[in-house]
């Protein structure tokens, strides 16, 4: 098996270098550069072209990659061109901001689909299941952005329960202060997306639960006169998560993607708020070292959704 | 998460509609708004107020500010926005501009030794309780001029300062023209310039720098480095009423009293700053969230009326326009090379489309009356430099087709366009920008409105242009750009050389003509330094250009601010600029 893992590492050299490539040219390909926002008549365009080429913008593209993957072979990201400081540490400031509500949404999800899969699948065709079948509809109809605006309004705005944007509110102090400040503002968006995002879970497992009953072992189990408890929470319930191992790779690695869209509507500086930042307004150092995380960070998700998978069910062995 | 990545976009517009349509609408007839608007006034109650208390202010904006906390650095408006309170420029002026002795310095303007002396008043401390010397006003030519800092604000009128290019251009390791003649640690500083600039005179002249920076504070902090340096990014020192107390980056600042500030005991004693995004503004108005806060004018509607606000507003220095492509920039000489065979090259064609746009209805309509139609490239708010005569473009349909014909733009039989005085096929393209939810529909209303005068003129592009692309169409005078329309904001002082100047990279028409080059002379010349002259100068300007319509001015707009109603002295006039948060607080 290591030598499985080895070889799908050194896939992925090959497969980073295409990817920055392509996002490199890309990146370069949009319109406008990091000074166009700098336009107007106070700033002589002599010092915007001295900037450019102090940053080394008016060289041509090929002599600008090779340097930027110089740089980056030495682990250097360059510096922000909106922010002015360097992306490591613009990236590391976010990726945390992003890693914790991550964790305490995806927390939140499998908390409440986990159960509802279970009670969905145990109760098939009974008022339980419909219940939530009717909910998986309607939230999974229901656009992203409508209900977090529809949270944030009622919940935020109308009866002031939680705070409306930001991490961490200015007055927080001491470590306490600040952690359930911080605690407090990602809450609502943390439960909004855990509410919303429950459909595949749940449906997974209830799909599972509802194929493996009827299984030949579970027969058997029950026909040996196993009492029901333990075929369920062994035989039934333990392949049927099977599905939902397949995606925890990506879901461990996802942790640090961030998403754009509820970073957006509750102003939450976290990396997917980054991303469409830096897009905007060229950032094109920013942007890259983005992209290129979020590509290590797939790649790595599937070789664990993998390995997970060869842990969790012996039929499968990575070959 | 992955899967709706793409609906990221339309987020920003469709939240600002959601939420607002969430609110009660309040009915108001599209005329009531121009009507409020003229009756909002620029300050709350001036009076006594009581000292202490905290206030939040708002700041709305889609992404985390940057926070570089120094003027020679700072590079986006976010920035000197969440500055205020503690950021004092050097100097006070009055309603229109023109630099006085109310602020932390004196000026003094010596014509005939083309000097100008700053003084910087005794006792102005930055927040360590340091006097601001003559080396911090001159450190922060150092800043702006050293090429290493990286800084934008270095700009040929700085440039005109004797020494200032040699230092920039390494040449030089002082600054040959900036005398401090009492020492570095005294308070005077005599600035040498190559020639003397009417324009001096007014605040935001450019061919000065109106702040200092605190040399004692930054002095071991290399130059480029400064820009990403915690002395700027996180514990910055200024000499303003309040000194920052904490910083969560791109979210909020918070500031306290600076207890040596110079003018007294400032009334709030604590000011937090936090961003939030526009689309929310509305509702973070009805629920009272913020203390101070911007009103977004598509959202008036919205909060117009709300209790326990009110609601100040002035306009601000900037207008949105309209100008023709009749030429080209030269690199070679660093000029415009105008061409006057160029498809809008003729006077009657430019002054027709201008006089075919309903730019009073489209405002009424669309903007509940908060934008108006601005008539010269000089808005009133310069006082008498505005040429108060002209009436600049109003509809006129009638107007407009007799211009046509009388240039020889003349239909075929049973064609609905007109044709070039050649008799060729006329197709004008607009490059417009993408904007508020109601731009396309304005847009689309001009260009009916062209047809009406039988112009044909569609989109660059076929759509609305995003602004990255939009500007780099412009600068690179795109032949597929045929007019445009854009937006400036204004500097303080009056001068249209940057903007309209024959060697100016932002004259983004590229025009150039004799007149308008000796109009805009004239405007800087000696003779200038007599007001009279130079008003004249200004209105003979403004005038020519709404002959020659280069450059259409369309509108500007009311930017309104509520302000919590039990706040006095807060004001958004000019000459209160550098007082106001020394005084603004709670009603006694």
């Amino acid at each position: 098996m290591w030598k499985t893992i080895l070889k799908r590492v050194l896939i992925m050299i090959p497969q980073l270098i295409l990817l920055s490539m392509i996002v490199f040219i890309l990146a370069k390909m949009m319109p406008g550069d990091p000074f166009t926002g700098l336009i107007n008549p106070n700033s002589s365009q002599a010092t915007i072209n001295h900037l450019k080429h102090v940053y080394g913008l008016d060289d041509p593209v090929p002599v600008q990659y090779l340097r930027w993957v110089k740089n980056l072979l030495h682990g250097d990201f360059g510096q922000s061109y909106i922010q002015h400081v360097s992306v490591s540490s613009l990236i590391a400031d976010r990726a945390q901001n992003t890693f914790w509500l991550s964790l305490l949404s995806t927390l939140l999800l499998y908390g409440i689909a986990i159960p509802m899969g279970i009670a969905a699948g145990k109760h098939e065709g009974e008022w339980q299941d419909r219940a939530i079948s009717i909910f998986n509809y309607v939230t999974y109809a229901i656009p992203g952005f409508v209900f977090y605006l529809l949270g944030l309004w009622l919940f935020g705005f109308t009866l002031g329960w939680f705070p409306i944007s930001g991490t961490v509110s200015a007055n927080a102090s001491g470590f306490w202060g600040v952690f359930w400040s911080r605690l407090d503002h990602m809450i609502l968006p943390a439960i909004l997306y855990a509410i919303i995002a429950t459909t595949g879970t749940v449906q997974y497992l209830r799909t599972g639960i509802i194929d493996n009953k009827v299984e030949d072992y579970v027969k058997t189990a029950r026909s040996k006169g196993v009492p029901e408890k333990v075929v369920f929470n062994k035989h039934i319930l333990r392949n049927s998560f099977l599905p939902i191992a397949a995606f925890l790779g990506n879901t461990i690695t996802g942790l640090l993607g961030g998403s754009m869209i509820i970073e957006t509507v509750f102003s939450f500086p976290g990396m997917g708020k980054l991303f469409l930042d830096s897009i905007a307004q060229r950032d094109y150092t920013t942007l890259t070292a983005l992209i290129m995380i979020y590509g290590t960070l797939t790649l790595l998700g599937n070789l664990l959704s993998d390995i997970i998978m060869s842990l969790v069910d012996p039929r499968i062995r990575v070959k | 998460m992955k899967r709706r990545a793409l609906g990221a976009f339309g987020v920003f517009m469709a939240g600002a509609m959601l939420l607002a349509g969430c609110g009660k609408s309040s009915s108001t007839s599209s005329n009531s708004g121009a009507k409020d608007a003229k009756k909002f006034p620029e300050q709350t109650a001036m009076t006594t107020a009581k000292s202490g208390g905290s206030i939040t202010v708002a700041e709305e904006t889609d992404t985390p500010f940057t926070g570089i906390f120094n003027d020679e650095l700072a590079e986006s408006q976010t920035d000197s926005d969440v500055a205020q309170f503690g950021d004092e420029a050097l100097f006070g002026t009055d309603d229109q501009y023109k630099i006085n002795n109310s602020g932390s310095a004196t000026f003094k303007l010596n014509r005939k030794a083309k000097t100008v002396t700053i003084e910087v008043k005794k006792g102005v401390k930055w927040s360590d309780g340091k006097q601001v010397t003559a080396k911090d006003v001159e450190y922060a030519y150092e800043i702006i001029a050293n090429k290493d800092s990286q800084s934008t604000r270095y700009t040929s009128s700085l440039a005109d300062i004797v020494g200032l290019a040699a230092y920039h251009s390494g040449k030089a390791k002082t600054i040959s023209g900036i005398d401090m003649p009492d020492g570095a640690n005294g308070r005077k500083v005599v600035i040498h310039f190559n020639t003397m600039k009417p324009g001096m005179t007014q605040s935001g002249n450019g061919f000065f720098w109106e702040y200092a920076a605190p040399y004692h504070y930054l002095k071991d902090v290399p130059f480029s480095k400064l820009k990403s340096s915690d002395k700027i990014r996180k514990n910055p020192l200024y000499y303003g009423p309040f000194k920052v107390s904490k910083v969560v980056r791109g979210q909020s600042v918070t500031w306290v009293r600076n207890p040596y500030y110079w003018r007294g005991t400032p009334k709030l004693k604590k000011i937090t700053i936090s961003v939030v995004s526009p689309n929310t503004a509305s509702q973070s108005i009805k629920s009272k969230k913020f203390d101070v806060i911007n009103v977004v004018n598509s959202q008036w509607k919205e909060v117009k009326g709300t209790k326990g606000y009110n609601f100040v507003a002035k306009v601000p220095l900037s207008y949105d326009y309209m100008a023709y492509k009749v030429g080209k920039w030269d690199k070679k000489s660093g000029s415009v090379k105008m061409n006057k065979n160029s498809k809008m090259g003729n006077r009657y064609l430019r002054q027709a489309m201008a006089y075919a746009m309903n730019i009073d209805e489209v405002e009424k309509h669309y903007t509940q009356g908060l934008s108006f139609r601005v008539k010269t490239l000089i808005p009133e708010q310069f006082g008498d430099f505005n040429n108060s005569k002209l009436a600049g473009f109003p509809e006129n349909l009638k107007k407009a087709n007799a211009l046509l014909d009388k240039a020889g733009y003349k239909k075929k039989k049973g064609e609905t366009y007109r044709r070039d005085p050649n008799g060729k096929k006329l197709t004008i393209h607009l490059a417009a920008m993408s904007g508020s939810p109601n731009q396309e529909a304005i847009i689309q209303n001009y260009i009916q409105q062209w047809k009406k005068v039988g112009l044909h003129v569609t989109l660059t592009t076929g759509r609305l242009i995003e602004f990255n692309s939009w500007v780099d169409k412009i600068e690179n005078d795109d032949p597929s750009v045929d007019v445009f329309m854009g937006a400036w904001s204004l500097s303080s002082e009056p001068s249209q050389d940057d903007m309209y100047g024959a060697k100016a990279p932002f004259n983004f028409s590229r025009f150039a003509t004799a007149e308008n080059t000796k109009l805009l002379k004239e405007m800087n010349s000696e003779k200038s330094f007599n007001h009279a002259y130079r008003v004249k100068k200004f209105h003979e300007w403004q005038a020519y250009m709404q002959k020659e319509a280069y450059v259409v001015p369309m509108y500007n707009r009311y930017s309104i601010t509520a302000v919590n109603s039990k706040l006095v002295n807060y004001s958004l006039k000019p000459s209160q600029s550098g007082l106001v948060w020394y005084k603004t607080g709670f009603k006694k």
